[in-house]
């Protein structure tokens, strides 16, 4: 339906129209250089070289090469990720927690269909400690409550159990500030990170299309302003004692 | 070798150290303008992309920003990323420095809304005794600020309120729709104001000191801008006293050079201002560089529903819209608990709800977001911190940045003033929402953390005595008379308006003084 294609910067679009025009000459459709035509190594070093006429005339013919329009695809359309951060029993707490919240409906898939679990797992796993510990805390919660109230863990519970368990944890919240109370944060902010992943996931993406809905989730996306900013920001100021030229990296 | 000098330096591109370039080169003086950052490349740098296409899902890379709410997966790369230039607070002190280094500064990111100061800020310690005032009052800078509105395009409605001065503007003559309408006749019953939001409406979808300030330098062919340029320090002529230029830092060779000056005019941002000044141990005879930090609370605020709009409902007229309420307390009257005020954004909108605002999930949730589509209303504050001198920040010479400069110490926190105006806004708010019919979702008294309003005010604030102030009403160093600052590090105090118009205005003004005294050759 229409108001699907709701909540700002939540959903996600067409898995295939992806980044054309950023990637670079293919090597195939270079020209190959003749030979004796000087390299852009020795071309930076010896002007005399680098004015040449053939090296101008190829240096002419790169400037002009257009990118080759590939379509590309999203890993997830034929990969899956591997869990490999949460324990056994974290993990299938989190699965479930993902069907109960986000199950999908109305052609749109669920957040196991979207590998939101997975998905987790992986960003989860490579977080600050803080968040580690709430998502950590948080599933340990989730059991412990379903084995004190049914004798069974969250993972096994059904849909009413399910809801028994979470709900009393359920608040309304706004701009940046969920639940201060530990576990209501917790199931804030999970329930946050599963519909963002699921609803920015490309198969959401896909069913999005499909229903002939406009492409959603779609933002001005800034790329590095600078990469080579950030090359000297990760190796450091060249020191005296190791001089930085060509033949120092080679 | 040639010697080689210029007549204005100016550190920072933004909408200040713009204002300065494009002023001064007018009036046919040549300026050189370094930028800590590359330029910007809009067609390069941006695209438009579907969140689905981002690494992280619109998660953003986890830990890459732990300071920038504002920042999103799409936004990630135009921050300063705090491994690069560190910084760092107390325990429990928690600062949201949010910075950009590219030419321009923040100025093509900002929220745009256009708010000339007053007199109760302008002489806020006659008002109510607290702090200190202005050494220039509304009628100082009333001229500029209508020079500034009309560079950037400021929509607005006339009000004839004392503590919202009206300007020059765009006339908003828009009707309300009726929701909203519903909203300012509640706030009439209720003593509370309900305007027209002032906005820069700039030219071609930007209002920033990159295409509204440096093209007229640039087209007077006296303006020099040096990208990438990470200034380390303003050096100082011994035998005069005088600033005589700068030395600064290639980005990316690290190659260090020196250019020499006759005027040196800072607009780094306020911090990067004060943090640049504190490294060139200079401008600080006072002893309160760094001293008297302050902005705005932001995050407060309520979510509401409009029962008419519900389900789509909404069309045109019914709801949508924002409105402004500028701050009302404490001007005639006293109110308990706090001093100053706050002014309020209002928004009210006949698109989707926001999930967070329902206690459901799954396809009770989605329900919820279906019945209640299109009839959304907000209300988020923007309240005035006061500028304690304990509010400060220090050189922390053990932790350096990706140049090796030193980083800053920002040691800040809110009171019982802020929680109470928050409390007394989020109230209000819900008041006004219920009396105009609304169903109120969510109220939330939380605020967010000093600095995340990207609103850094003071800490080389301005006044007429060179003991308590760093510069005078001129902007112009009390120590070093060629030494200007033009960023809001000059403020001595915050106001609950959004600081760039008065920004600009006041560096117009030190620019037109700047030049005069030029001319006159006593600079």
């Amino acid at each position: 339906m229409k108001r699907r294609d709701f909540v700002k910067g939540l959903a996600a679009a067409t898995a295939t129209g992806a980044a054309l025009g950023q990637q670079k000459p293919s090597q195939a459709t270079t020209p190959v250089p003749a030979t004796g035509t000087v390299d852009q190594g020795t071309m930076a070093v010896s002007p005399n070289a680098a004015s040449s006429t053939p090296a101008q005339a190829r240096m002419q013919q790169m400037a002009a090469f257009r990118s080759p329009n590939i379509p590309v695809t999203p890993p997830d359309v034929v990969a899956s990720t591997d869990a490999h951060y949460f324990t056994a029993v974290r993990y299938a707490t989190l699965v479930h927690l993902c069907e109960i919240l986000m199950p999908g409906g109305d052609g749109y898939p669920t957040a196991l269909q979207a590998d939101t679990p997975q998905f987790l797992d992986f960003h989860v796993g490579g977080s600050p400690a803080d968040r580690q510990t709430m998502y950590n805390d948080g599933l340990d919660r989730l059991n412990a409550d379903a084995m004190k109230k049914f004798n069974i863990p969250f993972a096994k519970t059904d849909a009413k159990q399910a809801d028994a368990i979470i709900r009393p944890f359920l608040k309304a919240w706004i701009n940046d500030h969920p639940p201060r109370e530990k576990h209501e944060r917790f199931i804030a902010l999970a329930h946050r990170d599963i519909r963002t992943v699921t609803m920015n996931s490309p198969a959401w993406a896909t069913a999005a299309e499909a229903s002939g809905e406009r492409t959603p989730g779609v933002g001005l996306y800034w790329a590095s302003v600078d990469p080579g900013g950030q090359k000297w920001v990760s190796h450091g100021a060249p020191k005296a004692s190791a001089p930085l030229t060509k033949q120092a990296h080679s | 070798m040639a010697e080689k000098k210029v007549d204005v330096l100016i550190i920072g591109s933004g909408h200040t150290g713009g204002m300065a370039a494009k002023i001064l080169t007018e009036k046919g003086i040549s300026c050189t303008m370094l930028d800590a950052g590359p330029m910007l490349n809009f067609e390069r740098d941006r695209t438009l992309k579907p969140a689905s296409q981002l690494p992280f899902r619109g998660l953003d890379a986890p830990g890459r920003h732990p300071h920038i709410f504002q920042a999103t997966e799409f936004s990630a790369n135009q921050w300063v990323d705090e491994k690069v230039i560190p910084y760092n607070y107390p325990a429990g002190q928690q600062y949201n420095w949010v910075r950009i280094r590219s030419v321009g500064g923040r100025s093509p990111f900002w929220g745009r809304q256009s708010f000339r100061l007053s007199d109760y800020e302008f002489k806020c310690k006659d008002h109510d005794g607290f702090g200190e005032n202005w050494p220039i009052s509304y009628k100082d800078l009333e001229s500029y600020y209508s020079r500034v509105e009309g560079i950037f395009r400021v929509q607005g409605h006339t009000d004839g309120l004392p503590q919202y001065p009206d300007g020059n503007f765009i006339e908003d003559n828009a009707p309300w729709s009726n929701a909203m309408q519903r909203f300012v006749d509640a706030g009439k019953k209720m003593g509370v104001p309900v305007t027209k939001p002032r906005s820069a409406l700039g030219t071609g979808g930007l209002a920033a000191s990159i295409n509204l300030l440096i093209p007229d330098a640039v087209a007077t062919g006296k303006l020099t801008t040096i990208p990438n340029s990470i200034v380390r320090k303003i050096t100082v002529d011994k035998h005069t006293g005088l600033a005589d230029g700068v030395i600064f830092i290639d980005r990316h060779s690290y190659r260090e050079m020196t250019i020499k000056a006759r005027v040196v005019i800072v607009a780094a941002g306020t911090l990067e201002t004060t943090r640049l000044l504190m490294i060139s141990e200079i401008a600080n005879s006072s002893g309160v560089l760094g001293h008297y930090l302050c902005d705005q609370i932001y995050g407060a605020g309520i979510a509401a529903s409009v029962p008419e709009a519900r389900g789509g409902k909404g069309k045109r007229g019914v709801i949508g819209g924002g409105a402004l309420i500028p701050r009302f307390r404490n001007l005639e009257t006293k109110t308990p608990g706090y001093l100053r005020g706050y002014a309020v954004n209002v928004s009210s909108s006949s698109g989707p709800m926001d999930a967070r605002w329902f206690m459901e999930y799954g396809s009770a949730l989605e329900k919820k977001l279906d019945e209640y589509y299109g009839s959304g209303f907000t209300t988020n504050i923007m309240g005035e911190t006061l500028g304690h001198y304990e509010n400060h920040v220090s050189l922390n010479k053990q932790v350096v940045d990706a140049w090796g400069m030193p980083t800053l110490t920002i040691s800040t926190k809110y009171g019982d003033n802020e929680i109470n105006m928050a409390k007394d806004m989020v109230d209000t708010t819900a008041a006004m929402a219920e009396a105009a019919g609304f169903e109120v979702l969510v109220r939330n008294y939380e605020f967010n953390p000093p600095g995340y309003s990207i609103h850094e005010q003071g800490t080389a604030r301005m006044g007429d005595n060179p003991k308590t102030s760093v510069v005078n009403k001129w902007n112009q160093s009390h120590d070093i008379k060629n030494l200007f600052i033009t960023d809001a590090s000059v403020f001595v105090s915050a106001g609950w308006q959004n600081p760039t118009i008065t920004m600009c205005a006041l560096a117009m003004r030190a620019s037109e003084y700047l030049a005069e005294e030029m001319r006159k050759g006593n600079i």
